[in-house]
């Protein structure tokens, strides 16, 4: 039985076709679950903005043909037009693109932190769905623990990979904590509003919105949580501010040096960091030169995005050391998981050939307590067979030693099956 | 030699590859450790002060357990404002600075000076402990100008990433001077009492060019306490004004520490 991996992502289908093939979290558990007949009963679906994958044990020619009868009846689309944009592994191949998307190196964004959280989600469907078997249990929970040490051990998602988030990124290099800070917003537009929501989720509060269109601030104010101010407020607002953000659509710079010497006058030197994200841009450029005012365009932001974008790249190379190093470790693990029934048959066979000769060396001799012997004859035989275990353990794809093991301690296929009866299932916790 | 100055100087050692190493790798765990080694070492050398003592090396003895005194009240300063700000990269900063100042006590000839007493001790103390917390401020002040010109160039650098914030930078500035200008400000108004008192003192001694830059040094703290307090001056001219008053008291300390302390008293 192997694990297979079939499905679409940014780097194979476009975006028209991932829409509608993807699935809402809500539906996830459903989906699964439905999912889940295309193999041997276990499942995973994960559904983003960028991916739609199915993890799922069976054969692999049999879950690819499955699933994409599956995602063709869901997305309402022709399998022909579908079947060039899937992609398909198996086994080792499967469980590394698990490991490499959970930490976030498949993502369009390398490093962004969101696929974590919604590989869990689908787990945690699938888990509600009944899906989740050892195989995939091992698997996905071996995938949490890649990524975290990803996470732990390299920079990838320490640097902003967006405007807005290197907005955000600046204005703590400046003022450290956000929460609390006063925020004011210079124009409406669809900048001003992703760079705002993006600050307000990092603290900040007190939003004040100016605009030459009261209404399309107050919309905009409304939206924030904010107030609005006309434009002949903007000097008291600036007084007030301490990050401004400015995205107006005027032909020259709105904010001149002199109105903001004037404000930094009043504000007795409190830190005023201006976004300047409009294009022409809204403030004067000699106003980043006067003390504690720190200004940042567009194009500045941008250089800082590209900067991490190829630091971020640079990590995701050493990542990609990380996932190779725990896949292998992974699939040792796997495979040494099919010498227990050969390890549990020769253990139980030599323990009760010894506690046998104890029992009868105590008839022959009154004066040992047969506690002693059975002890004795015990740590023979874990002595004996230290050697013999670490050998099968060290080399787990030895097929010819667990053979020659069999053989040198008569053992019995019939041992080796009753004895992996007897081994415990490494079921999902339900 | 007390038996302890290795393994104190081992300790900063180890709290200094610690905090460096803090900047190469991920997570906050090595500055926790050099936190922790910090203080040990902060612990360690407090036993090898209060050992020399004993043994009648007292701090003020003479230039080479005034350093070593110097030193441990400037990392005793660092962690009491650890306390409020974690800040790594100012602990990268001083603890170098405390191990070379260790190393060049020990290289130091050592002759004892003239016997100190009770009053003068705790002039020299206090003036010790000031311009620790000043050293501190200094090396918050240091970093603000870095980090500050690598935010005017819009450069933020890697250090400055992992760094704190310029406010954070500024406030320990600001605490730094506030705890360590009266301490200074005592020191002086001692210092001046007894040049004055002492059989062949008077006014005159105050003239002397030690105590002129004491004065001066005292009055460009003071100016900034007050700008500071009542200005609301920050940033870059508040840092320049720290690291000008900094290079005055540490030219003080050598001129009191390379003379004796018989210079003032």
């Amino acid at each position: 039985m192997s694990l297979v991996v079939v499905g679409l992502s940014h780097k194979s289908a476009p975006v028209e076709l991932r829409e509608r093939v993807a699935f809402a979290e809500p539906a996830l558990d459903a989906a699964v679950k439905r999912a889940s007949s295309c193999g041997d009963g276990e499942a995973l679906l994960v559904s983003t903005c960028n991916r739609v994958e199915l993890y799922i044990t069976g054969a692999p020619d049999d879950v690819r043909a499955r699933v994409l009868t599956f995602l063709a009846e869901v997305g309402t689309v022709g399998e022909s037009a579908l079947a060039p944009h899937l992609y398909t592994s198996a086994d080792e191949a499967a469980t590394r693109h698990l490991f490499r998307v959970a930490a976030s190196l498949d993502s369009m964004v390398v490093g962004e932190p969101q696929i974590l959280g919604q590989v869990k989600a689908a787990y945690a469907a699938a888990r509600a769905a009944g899906t989740v078997g050892a195989t995939l249990e091992r698997t996905v929970q071996r995938a949490f623990a890649v990524a975290k040490r990803v996470r732990t051990e390299t920079a990838i998602a320490r640097s902003s990979a967006s405007v807005a988030s290197a907005a955000v990124a600046l204005a703590r290099h400046i003022f450290g904590e956000l929460d609390g800070k006063e925020l004011c917003i210079l124009g409406a537009g669809k900048m001003a509003d992703l760079a705002a929501t993006h600050l307000v989720a990092a603290g900040c509060k007190s939003i004040v919105v100016v605009n030459r269109t009261l209404a399309r601030a107050e919309a905009l104010a409304k939206k924030t949580g904010g107030v609005a101010r006309s434009f002949e407020e903007l000097e008291s607002a600036l007084g007030r501010a301490d990050i401004v953000v400015c995205s107006t659509g005027a032909v020259r710079p709105v904010v001149s040096k002199e109105l903001v010497q004037r404000v930094m006058k009043a504000r007795r030197g409190r830190w005023l960091c201006f976004i300047d994200i409009a294009v022409p841009r809204d403030v004067e450029q000699t106003v980043g030169e006067l003390p504690n005012v720190y200004l940042y365009d567009v194009d500045e932001l941008s250089n800082l995005v590209e900067g991490n974008l190829a630091d971020r790249q640079r990590e995701a190379e050493k990542a990609g050391g990380i996932v190779e190093e725990e896949l292998v470790r992974f699939v040792r693990d796997e495979k040494s998981l099919g010498l227990v029934p050969t390890i549990r048959a020769l253990r139980e066979r030599t323990l009760a050939l010894a506690r046998a000769e104890a029992e009868r060396a105590a008839a022959r001799l009154p004066g040992v307590a047969p506690d002693a012997l059975a002890a004795f004859a015990e740590a023979l035989v874990n002595k004996l067979l230290h050697a013999p275990l670490t050998a099968l353990k060290r080399d787990p794809d030895h097929t010819a030693l667990q053979q020659a093991a069999r053989e040198l301690f008569g053992l019995s296929e019939e041992d080796s099956h009753s004895a992996s009866d007897a081994a415990p299932q490494h079921k999902g916790k339900k | 030699m007390s038996p302890l100055f290795p393994l104190t100087l081992a300790l900063y050692a180890v709290a200094c590859a610690l905090y460096l190493s803090h900047f190469a790798s991920p997570g906050e765990s090595m500055a926790k450790m050099a936190r922790a080694a910090l203080i040990a070492a902060f612990a360690a050398h407090a036993v090898d002060i209060g050992v020399l003592c004993v043994h009648g090396l007292h701090p003020f003895v003479n230039a080479r357990e005034s350093f070593a005194f110097a030193a441990w009240l400037t990392v005793g300063a660092y962690l009491l404002l650890s306390l409020r700000f974690r800040v790594p990269i100012l602990g990268a900063l001083i603890v170098p600075v405390t191990i070379v100042l260790l190393v060049a006590a020990r290289v130091l000839p050592s002759p004892a000076g003239p016997a100190v007493g009770l009053l003068q001790g705790l002039h020299i103390g206090l003036a010790t402990a000031g311009v620790a917390l000043f050293a501190v401020a200094a090396g918050g002040a240091a970093l603000f100008l870095m980090a500050e010109w690598q935010l005017k160039q819009h450069k933020p650098g890697k250090a400055l990433r992992k760094g704190p914030s310029l406010d954070t930078l500024d406030k320990i500035n600001r605490a730094s001077i506030l705890l360590g200008f009266p301490l200074f400000t005592v020191a002086m108004v001692l210092g001046a009492l007894l040049a004055v008192h002492r059989p062949d003192g008077g006014a005159h001694r105050l003239l002397q060019p030690a105590y002129l830059l004491s004065t001066v040094t005292w009055g460009l703290y003071a100016a900034l306490v007050v700008a500071r307090v009542t200005g609301g001056w920050r940033g870059r001219r508040a840092a320049l004004v720290t690291l000008a008053g900094f290079g005055a008291a540490v030219c003080v300390l050598l001129i009191y520490y390379s003379h004796g302390f018989g210079v003032r008293a």
